[in-house]
């Protein structure tokens, strides 16, 4: 397998794929990590229909996150084990894309995900369309090990702001370099959708820790993400305000609201639901 | 250039109720402020995501298959693109087919020159409930 050096490049290796329709791939959780969000899950998945998108379009246009209608979650992945990815297309123009996918670990699905969107953006604006060409051929060959790096501090919010069991503030401050950049992307710095979810929803369970029987707080995992909408991109050095707001609590799921604004703007909203996972 | 065949208002009040709920829910707004003629992006404050989430929702909802992210391509209809846009901005011929499909727009928010960016702007509630009409027509 080849080295292919990715900062945040989450398939190793396309194992079937039927133009702009389904793929199948892999994505190995590396050893070295202590833990892996659930959140980063949804990545190999996203990236894997970014890879069907752009190989159907000859590598002119890239697809961007836009929307995410429900991403189930079920378990968590450990580091060390090799994620079975797959996806279905739905539609897949130069304009935008809709895929639903799967994130399976030992033949159990970890993650489902339904109704997403990608507009599709000139590939030139963000990488070297060759350098796209030649990485697919190998992922579609004999695969590349890549070097995941995400530092988990980039997405420790800082609470701003509590209204106790209602109420959760927070900030994050984007680096201004992170190896990440690099890869997401190399001629546009944009910082990953996933993981600005990823702060959100440690902010959101530090609420529904609020609000749940302390006996389940150590049980308290993300299960649903709903309606995730990215309006804009967001750029090395912003800080972003993410707020988390109570929309319901019923026996041990909590429903919250997320949105996050930088510089006056809103830059994303979604509902995540808190709770507890189905036992494996 | 082609003919755009007009579309019965009945028919467009037939699926509005429809039509209106899902842009409030996309825009995160109440039914009652998504009226026929509202403008989405001038009056409702929708920015281009949301057309792409309007267009997902009203293609699952109504079962047709919409142009995602192509509402203007839709508009060009046989015109091709050098016909239709210009230096970024639309060319007579492709503003008078633009009238003609956007039939529900007062001729005044047509200001030559109109940038192509800027046709978003012109789109009405109407706009969707046309356009889910004439895929549903083309698909039958």
């Amino acid at each position: 397998m080849a080295d292919c050096g990715g900062a945040f490049s989450f398939v190793d290796r396309i194992t079937e794929i039927e133009p702009g329709r389904h793929a199948r791939g892999q994505f190995t959780v590396p050893q070295r990590l202590k833990a892996f969000s659930p959140c980063l899950v949804a990545e190999p998945v996203g990236q894997l229909a970014a890879w069907v998108a752009m190989s159907h379009v000859q590598f002119r246009s890239r697809p961007v996150t836009a929307l995410a209608r429900e991403t189930r979650i079920r378990a968590d992945v450990a580091p060390g084990k090799t994620v079975d990815l797959e996806i279905e297309m739905e539609d897949c123009t130069t304009a935008a894309i809709a895929y639903r996918g799967w994130a399976r670990v030992d033949g159990f699905t970890v993650m489902e995900l339904r109704d997403c969107v990608g507009r599709m953006l000139p590939m030139a604006d963000f990488d070297d369309p060759g350098a796209m060409r030649a990485r697919f051929e190998t992922l579609c060959g004999p695969g590349a090990s890549c070097r995941i790096a995400v530092d988990p501090v980039v997405v420790d919010p800082d609470i701003t702001e509590r209204e106790f069991q209602k109420r959760l503030c927070g900030a994050i401050g984007i680096p201004a370099s992170a190896p990440f950049f690099s890869d997401h992307f190399p001629r546009q710095p944009v910082f990953p959708a996933t993981l600005l979810l990823e702060a959100q929803i440690r902010l959101a369970a530090a609420l529904a820790a609020e609000v749940v029987d302390p006996s389940l707080r150590p049980w308290l995992r993300p299960t649903c993400v709903r309606d995730v909408k990215v309006r804009t991109f967001l750029r090395p050095g912003q800080r972003v305000e993410i707020a988390t707001e109570l929309l319901s609590a019923r026996g041990t799921t909590v429903e919250i609201a997320l949105a996050a604004m930088a510089d006056g703007k809103r830059v994303s909203t979604a509902r995540v639901e808190i709770g507890q996972w189905e036992p494996l | 250039m082609e003919e755009i065949p007009r579309i019965p208002q009945e028919e467009i009040r037939a699926i509005y109720p429809k039509v209106a709920q899902i842009i409030a829910d996309a825009l995160d707004r109440d039914a009652e402020e998504v009226r026929l003629e509202s403008y989405l992006m001038d009056d409702l404050e929708a920015e281009s995501i949301d057309f792409l989430d309007i267009l997902f929702r009203l293609d699952r909802a109504f079962k047709v298959k919409l142009p995602q992210g192509r509402i203007i391509e839709h508009a060009r209809g046989d015109l091709s693109e050098a016909e239709f846009e210009h230096k970024g901005s639309l060319t007579p011929a492709a503003q008078k087919r633009l009238q003609a499909y956007l039939d529900e727009v007062p001729a005044e928010r047509f200001r030559s020159p109109i940038k192509v960016a800027d046709v978003p702007r012109l789109f009405t509630v109407e706009t969707f409930c046309k356009l889910v009409l004439r895929h549903r027509a083309a698909q039958a």
